[in-house]
């Protein structure tokens, strides 16, 4: 009996050290070297794998990040200057700071405002359904209501609202990776610049549509009339293709182009205050008098300026 | 005329659902359910009819509470489990035996992979084996069919199960056939002792025929289930007539067709492509044999399905249908 | 290999060809064909004539296009097209009907057949032929075949295995006589000895039609030796390029490889009529027949409409009794492969073949089911593909796995989807996949060729 008991021992303990032997030695003769920075640079990163960066994961844009010497072509938007900062000290590069941004949806066709003109049937992606057709209201360029950016969110930031058939963004999860500007066919959703305390403006449409095609399609569309464009003062408002843009570099958030706009087609987001339209309005219709009368003024007197010279030269 | 339907293309359907390629199955196996009721009587119809109101029961509380969702009893796959499940059984099986089986076939085997399509074994097989390996006693003891409104329950042993006695008292396969007097016109029409379902080698050829006819299955699993079955025990029979039981004999006994034209065929647990089926069928085929000859188990079929089963996700990996202009 | 048979559904088989009336205006898409735009060579206000050219091609792969009315170009704008997205549209308003002078509009039959393959296939490019059984691959393009390649048979394609459609069989009847000179014309350019009507089993009347027809032409003229009638199974997708290929020369089209590899040229049989009328009557391409179908249209009013193009849907449905009540879906073309309409009011294209309208317990999508693997849709397939793998993969974006499986070679005939028991949006999902690899794959014969030439 006490033999088996040995043998049993014995051979198992041999067997465990062959064994032990040969994962160590296969270990040692599959050993990959790498660049231990690019372990370190990795630990730092979210983790999320998100490709928001523009790599296939978090691995591969560390060891981009390594290789290429420097910062430029890497920024990882969800882990944001904090992060960024962080991998900068462990390779000795520098990093410039970027404003954090967040995706915002630039589709204001809720189903009050964008009535159906046609029933999908079909399978429910938006990248079917923008194949199949335009789309189920008269907007071709607006959202289709699907989600494919809600399931392309790894971060459940984005969401359907069932009340208004459109995507919500959750500001508190979103990290700008991108995904969902991506998935979406029909190209509304932006990376914006978050803005001071997360206040920002922007043009919630992309239909470029001539204005009375436009409203026809959607109560709230913007119609390019081009109102925004001459109220801002910052020359921050475009309007081509008949659709306005704000771009968020030149904005300073005033919000007169907001309260001027005739379809309610520019939205404020986190403004601690309620815009009172009507003031703003009057304000701006009073400054743009004003503007009128002094340019009026102005050509006036470059007019009479002109005519004296005239007959002055005509006296002469 | 009211907002304009917009789908991709195709838009229109064949006509043929879940539901009523299941319906399909279920009036298929009626004609062999009627025969069995026939035979054993008003307990059998008690045994089918716990089988099938069980797994449908089952199904609906585990989709409902369970999982959450709208419940799928409607599309008859449950009653096709609940009604092959039935027919696997002994005509003498107390009613909660039923119960544990159709528990263990749609709880375990079917809802806990996902569902209908999501199994990789047969619902109704795994029941079966279920009941088989923990019932033992209950779920072998046979007894010979006697009649719709027969009293006299006779005891008796299933064809498979007296060879393999008779084998381990030592007497040869030619001695057994002939104390039992078994024939192989009874045998076809009915009248062994067995499982309500391996009753009426006709009732269940017509419910498969039904189905080609149909064109619910394809025949060819069916086919090399049959062909290997023939050569093999064809070859082992030639070799030794008196250790080894005849290929028709094979063929007409145990679970062989029942096994072969209906559970074998599900869809689900095997192979998709015609190449893969044929490798399936022969599979079975073989391994039922073996057990049948070798194993301790008097009867194979199931145990060879569900090991079949086991290997259909590589069979649907390595074999697939030949493609148009590629090799 | 594959294939369903859905019914029949032929309604309108026994419905005459009929020229509709002039709309009061057309609008004339500038993208009738696969391949570049064509560009508007006419300005607004501009007075044109029936046949005269309105748009020259935009690159070697793409076609002109005619006025197809007389009277006064009143735009050249984006419009909506049947699917609402835009396009640029020439609209004219109709004044009167005034043809080109060199247009032949007499009914008598012009048989003789010039010898030069080379001036009658610039006629066709001039004319803008281009494919009428769908896809509208401009005819030139496919007649000048690249050189080293030899075609060895000609198939005309009278399948029209769609259900419900019937123009293709309208015209086989009507215009037979038409029909066989142009493939002999097509015979002539390619320089090929056999020529091969495929159609259907299901019309027999046509087979019988053609066959006549033939035989009468041989007595004329040796350049009507080599063309026979073929009967095909009834099965739908046989009409499909591939498989009529594989079905009358038992040969297989390569994957991503042209009919031509095989020595085969197919061409519809509404495309051998316009090469007729094009080259023996100088007439271009500026109608088409249209069948407009459907069971809830009622007797009465199913119709095979010539109808010239640019002409908006909702005129010709005007003209088929309006919009019936029970119906909810319009389709441009058949019922397998037929674009969804969501703008009645869009104008029609070459390819437009018919409107065919269908009740919502015809066409709406039964509620999805879990898959049961019953392998329905890969018997189904006629390329041989496994669609319930493809979905699989497409569902989860594998690419590479997607490639490996073929979904390139997928012609969308939606025979997965049609024998799906458990209603899978099989097609959908396998659509969209083969546009994400054949993206790759072009991005990679693009990185390939780059890498050579450096």
């Amino acid at each position: 009996m006490s033999s088996i008991v040995i043998w049993t021992i014995v051979v198992i303990s041999v067997l465990g050290l062959i064994l032990a032997a040969v994962l160590y030695l296969v270990a040692e003769r599959f050993k990959v070297e790498e660049d231990p920075r690019i372990d370190e640079v990795e630990k730092t990163m979210p983790g999320a794998n998100c490709g928001g960066c523009g790599y296939a994961g978090c691995h591969a844009f560390a060891v981009a990040a390594v290789q290429n010497g420097n910062l430029d072509k890497n920024y990882c938007p969800v882990g944001g200057n904090d992060v960024m900062k962080k991998v900068a000290d462990i390779l000795g590069y520098k990093v410039e700071e970027k404003a954090p941004m967040i995706a915002v949806v630039r589709c204001n066709g809720t189903c009050q405002f964008r009535p159906k003109v046609a029933e999908y049937d079909g399978y429910p992606s938006c990248k079917v359904k923008a194949a199949t057709f335009s789309g189920d209201t008269l907007c071709a360029q607006g959202c289709l209501g699907c989600g494919d950016c809600v399931s392309a969110c790894q971060f459940d930031a984005i969401h359907m609202n069932p009340e208004t058939g459109l995507p919500e963004v959750d500001q508190s999860k979103c990290v700008a990776c991108g995904a969902c500007v991506k998935a979406c066919p029909k190209h509304i959703i932006e990376l914006r610049a978050k803005g001071p305390r997360g206040m920002r403006m922007f043009v919630s449409c992309m239909n470029q549509d001539k204005g009375p095609a436009a409203k026809k399609a959607c109560a709230a569309a913007c119609i390019g009339c081009g109102i925004c464009e001459k109220t801002c003062r910052f020359g921050a408002i475009t309007v081509t293709n008949n659709i306005a843009y704000i771009d968020f570099n030149k904005c300073k958030l005033c919000r007169e182009c907001e309260a001027m706009c005739p379809t309610g087609a520019i939205h404020d987001v986190n403004f601690p205050i309620a815009l009172d339209k009507a003031a703003v309005k009057a304000r701006v219709m009073e400054r743009q008098k004003k503007e009128r009368e002094a340019a009026a003024a102005a050509k006036a007197a470059a007019n009479e300026s002109a005519a004296s010279a005239e007959t002055l030269s005509a006296t002469n | 005329m009211n907002k304009l339907l917009v789908s991709p293309s195709p838009h229109i359907h064949a006509d043929v659902s879940t539901k009523s390629l299941m319906r399909d199955v279920v009036i298929a196996l009626a004609p062999a359910a009627i025969v069995s009721i026939v035979f054993y009587g008003w307990h059998e119809l008690l045994v089918l009819a716990v089988s099938v109101l069980s797994c449908l029961l089952f199904e609906y509380l585990i989709t409902r509470f369970m999982m959450k969702k709208p419940s799928t009893i409607g599309d008859f796959s449950a009653a096709v489990t609940g009604l092959l499940l039935g027919l696997n059984l002994p005509s003498t099986i107390p009613w909660w035996i039923v119960v544990i089986g159709a528990l263990v076939a749609i709880g375990v085997a079917k809802m806990s992979f996902g569902g209908l399509g999501q199994n990789v074994f047969n619902p109704a097989l795994v029941g079966r084996v279920f009941l088989l390996v923990s019932y033992p006693s209950a779920m072998t003891k046979w007894v010979m069919p006697q009649g719709l409104f027969g009293v006299d329950a006779v005891s008796g042993a299933t064809p498979l199960g007296a060879i393999k006695e008779g084998l381990l008292a030592g007497q040869t396969v030619p001695q057994i056939m002939d104390a039992n007097g078994y024939d192989y016109a009874q045998m076809l029409f009915a009248n062994i002792g067995g499982t309500a379902g391996e009753v009426s080698a006709i009732a269940l050829l017509l419910g498969f025929i039904y189905l080609l006819v149909r064109r619910v299955v394809k025949p060819y699993i069916t086919l090399s289930i049959w062909g290997t079955v023939a050569l093999v025990s064809l070859i082992f029979w030639l070799a030794s007539p008196e250790r080894f039981t005849d290929p028709a004999f094979n063929l007409l006994t145990g679970g062989m067709i029942l096994g072969s034209c209906f559970m074998a065929t599900d869809y689900v647990t095997s192979p998709m492509s015609v190449k893969g089926g044929i490798i399936f069928g022969i599979g079975i085929g073989f391994i039922t044999l073996m057990i049948r000859y070798f194993g301790s188990y008097p009867e194979g079929m199931s145990f060879a399905i569900l090991i079949m089963n086991a290997v259909v996700p590589l069979l649907n990996m390595w074999f697939h249908q030949k493609k148009y202009g590629r090799a | 290999m594959g294939g369903v048979h859905p019914d029949d559904k032929k309604i309108s088989r026994n419905c005459k060809l009929e020229a509709l009336p002039l709309p009061p205006m057309v609008y004339i898409s500038v993208s009738q064909h696969i391949g570049a735009p064509a560009k508007p060579i006419v300005a607004v206000g501009d007075k044109v004539k029936v046949g005269q050219p309105i748009a020259e091609p935009g690159g070697f792969v793409s076609a002109y296009i005619h006025s197809s009315v007389s009277g006064t170009v009143k735009s050249i704008a984006p419009g909506l097209d049947m699917q609402g997205n835009k396009q640029t549209y020439i609209g004219i308003q109709v004044e009167g009907d005034e043809w080109e002078e060199n247009i032949d509009r007499s009914d008598t039959l012009v048989t003789d057949i010039p010898d030069d393959g080379k001036a009658m296939l610039e006629k066709v490019r001039l004319a803008g032929c281009v494919g009428l059984g769908g896809a509208t691959f401009p005819a030139h393009v496919k007649f000048s075949l690249a050189p080293g390649k030899k075609c060895e048979c000609l198939i005309i394609n009278g399948c029209e295995c769609e259900p419900y459609l019937t123009s293709d069989f309208r015209t086989l009847l009507e215009k037979g006589e038409q029909v066989v000179i142009g493939a002999a014309i097509e015979k002539q350019i390619l320089g090929v000895d056999k020529c091969v009507f495929g159609i259907e089993d299901n019309k027999p009347e046509a087979i019988a039609h053609i066959a006549e027809v033939i035989e009468k032409l041989r007595k004329l003229s040796p350049k009507y030796e080599g063309i026979s009638v073929m009967p095909l199974m009834k099965k739908y997708p046989e009409g499909g390029e591939k498989q009529l290929i594989d079905a009358v020369m038992h040969r297989q089209v390569k994957s991503g490889g042209l009919p031509i590899d095989v020595g085969a040229v197919v061409s519809n049989v509404c495309t051998a009529l316009s090469v007729y009328e094009a080259v023996q009557k100088n007439k271009p391409v500026i109608d088409n027949s249209v069948t407009v179908t459907g069971d809830c249209l009622g007797e009465d009013n199913q119709h095979n409409f010539v109808v010239r193009v640019g002409t908006p849907l909702s005129f010709i449905i005007d003209h088929a009794g309006g919009v019936p009540q029970t119906a909810s879906k319009a389709i441009a073309g058949g019922p397998m492969m037929g674009r969804p309409i969501s703008n009645l009011d869009a104008p029609t294209v070459k390819g437009t073949g018919a409107i065919l309208f269908l009740t919502r317990e015809q066409t709406a999508r039964r509620p999805q089911g879990n898959c049961i693997r019953c392998g329905r849709c890969a018997s189904a397939c006629p390329m041989g593909l496994e669609p319930f793998l493809l979905y699989r993969l497409g569902t989860h974006d594998m690419l590479d796995e997607l490639e490996k499986n073929a979904v390139q070679d997928c012609i969308g005939c939606g025979c997965c989807l049609y024998s799906c028991p458990a209603n899978i949006p099989l097609l959908d999902v396998i659509n969209q996949a083969k546009a994400a690899v054949m993206g790759v794959m072009k991005a990679r014969r693009a990185a390939t060729k780059a890498a050579q030439t450096k």
